[in-house]
């Protein structure tokens, strides 16, 4: 391996841990650590890329009025396989995608499946007043992966506050079934940055699966999607619950178990007794029989 | 442009601390040059190591190495041993066995467990520094019980000025919590979460650390002053750090997941909060 290649490596390694917001600052410090404009420009784009798609990076629609998630399951190859665009369900337009300043451009409408359409539509609508109950600032996207009815609903909810030295995001990935497995297949990851004097990390990942009751599989369209966004509601909810008990066991079981706040007799040490006790022995040998007992 | 130094030391304090083991290792490849800044700078878990000729845990951090050696504050021996490794001078090595037996009573008063080690050495202007290791690993005794470990690292400075004593301390906490746990349909709820096939798994990860830098005055009576008046100010500071990590951990984080997501629904407060109004607006009129 070249040491340009060596400082490409680690550095595509740097971007790919960055934590919610903060790829720009990460960039900040792997160019001055390269040290090598050119080198870098030229290699860390693969790793923009995939930090991008696996962290369902946002951005707005050119032409509308909403955002949209930049994730693998919307990217489209084009059959020479070199050009690549994102599709936005909801206004049903394609895009190019800058992945360094993070921009859309060139869209182009796209016709939907009309077999899957009703279904997705219905299930974006239910996404979509699921999002306005539970997430301050979240975005959504419904796609068709297997018409007509195998669905990928994706959640992301950023906060971004660099005043206050935090910041998180909430991402959920549900595979949706409702042929022959009737399942609903999940995955939510949260990251929490708190960097205040410090640096705290909260990392959680969940994985869930479930099947979907034959009524609600085969119900029309919005009763379904409304009866799914019910499953799921219940799900991420018992989710936070179950990260609150975790929170409780790490706080009771690990961190007091770690170090207590006081010792067992309550009191701070007292550190001349302590002194005195140690070297106790040895000042005894020094000054004979004048020792006081301290 | 910056300094690098400054660049890998920003980037250390935004990459997840879960790796900084990794990271450091991944930046001194790079750039062999700063290997010393580094080390010297970033904090990183300590290593627990047994004294060859006593038996008993130490630790091991860039303060007491020497090359690829370690020196146990038990024996004053490296291990891999050394012919001419730095050890301190007769007078700061008994001081320096003095402080050991301090802080272990202090680790075995608030750790109930865990290794520590107390490291000196001279400072060219006359005065002398030190860092004081205390580490704890809880493994956890069944699969859903969280496991820790907590490393802390306090470093100080001292000169005499006559009757006193300046201290400068940097104190640096390391935790790390985990939990994992699964569930399957038999063991919960099952009926209502969707019948049968409902399986659950996560895993909870909450690590970082977190510094705190204090200057003081103490009055001196003679060369053992040094350990009660460190054993003051750092157990002052590792009580005041436990609470902030404490609010941080358990407080800060769980408050940012809040904001991401609302367990209440929003919509309905943001109703009822219109219907208030409006009623409000009606009384009025």
């Amino acid at each position: 391996m070249s040491e340009a290649d060596g400082r490409i490596e680690a550095a595509a390694s740097f971007v790919l841990q960055s934590p919610p917001g903060e790829i720009n600052d990460v960039l900040n410090d792997v160019r001055v650590i390269v040290n090598d404009d050119d080198t870098l420009e030229e290699g860390i784009l693969p790793a923009l890329q995939e930090y991008n798609l696996a962290q369902f990076i946002v951005v707005d629609v050119p032409g509308a009025d909403h955002q949209t998630i930049v994730s693998s399951i919307a990217r489209k190859l084009d059959s020479d396989g070199d050009e690549e665009r994102f599709f936005d369900p909801r206004s049903k337009t394609s895009f190019k995608f800058d992945h360094l300043r993070l921009e859309a451009s060139d869209a182009h409408p796209e016709e939907p499946d009309p077999d899957a359409e009703p279904l997705r539509a219905a299930l974006e609508a239910s996404a979509l007043s699921y999002l306005a109950a539970h997430y301050i600032g979240g975005v959504t996207s419904v796609f068709v992966v297997q018409p007509p009815d195998n669905f990928v609903i994706q959640i992301v909810s950023n906060k971004y506050n660099p005043t206050n030295f935090w910041s998180g995001r909430w991402r959920s990935h549900y595979e949706i079934d409702l042929g022959e497995l009737k399942t609903i297949r999940g995955e939510v990851f949260v990251n929490v940055h708190y960097y205040e004097q410090g640096n705290v990390q909260l990392e959680t990942s969940h994985g869930l699966s479930l099947s979907i009751p034959p009524a609600v599989a085969n119900a029309p369209p919005h009763t379904a999607a409304s009866k799914i966004f019910a499953l799921i509601e219940a799900e991420e909810t018992r989710l936070q619950t179950s990260l609150n008990e975790s929170y409780h066991e790490m706080s009771e079981k690990a961190f007091k178990g770690l170090r207590r706040a006081l010792p067992l007799t309550r009191q701070k040490l007292d550190w001349d007794r302590i002194l005195g006790y140690k070297l106790g022995a040895e000042l005894t040998a020094s000054k004979g029989a004048f020792t006081t007992a301290s | 442009m910056a300094d690098p130094v400054d660049s890998m030391l920003d980037l250390m304090r935004r990459l997840p601390p879960s790796r900084v083991e990794e990271n450091v290792n991944a930046l001194i490849r790079i750039c062999p040059d700063y290997a010393d800044d580094l080390l010297g700078s970033v904090d990183q878990p300590l290593k627990v190591m047994t004294d060859r000729a006593t038996g008993r845990d130490y630790l091991a951090c860039d303060y007491n190495r020497d090359g690829d050696s370690y020196r146990s504050p038990w024996s004053n021996e490296y291990d891999p041993p050394l012919e001419e490794g730095t050890t301190p001078a007769p007078k700061l090595r008994k001081l320096e066995i003095a402080a050991n037996e301090a802080f272990d009573t202090y680790r075995e008063m608030y750790y109930e467990g865990g290794v520590s080690s107390v490291y000196l050495w001279e400072l060219e202007d006359g005065g002398f520094a030190g860092v004081v290791l205390l580490k704890k690993v809880m493994n956890p005794s069944t699969v859903d019980e969280p496991s820790g470990s907590w490393d802390s690292i306090h470093v100080f400075e001292t000169a005499e000025r006559g009757r006193q004593a300046r201290y400068k301390l940097t104190s640096t906490v390391m935790l790390q919590l985990v939990t994992q746990h699964t569930e399957k349909a038999e063991d919960t709820q099952a009926q209502t979460n969707g019948g049968h096939g409902w399986k659950s798994t996560g895993e909870v990860n909450l690590s970082g650390s977190m510094t705190r830098q204090t200057e003081q005055d103490w009055p001196m009576q003679d060369s053992s002053s040094h350990i009660t008046n460190t054993g003051k100010m750092i157990e002052e500071m590792e009580i005041k750090m436990r609470n902030l990590l404490q609010e941080v951990y358990f407080g800060k984080t769980r408050d940012i997941v809040y904001d991401l997501r609302s367990v209440d629904d929003l919509d309905k407060a943001r109703k009822q909060r219109e219907l208030q109004k409006e009623l409000v607006g009606f009384i009025k009129r």
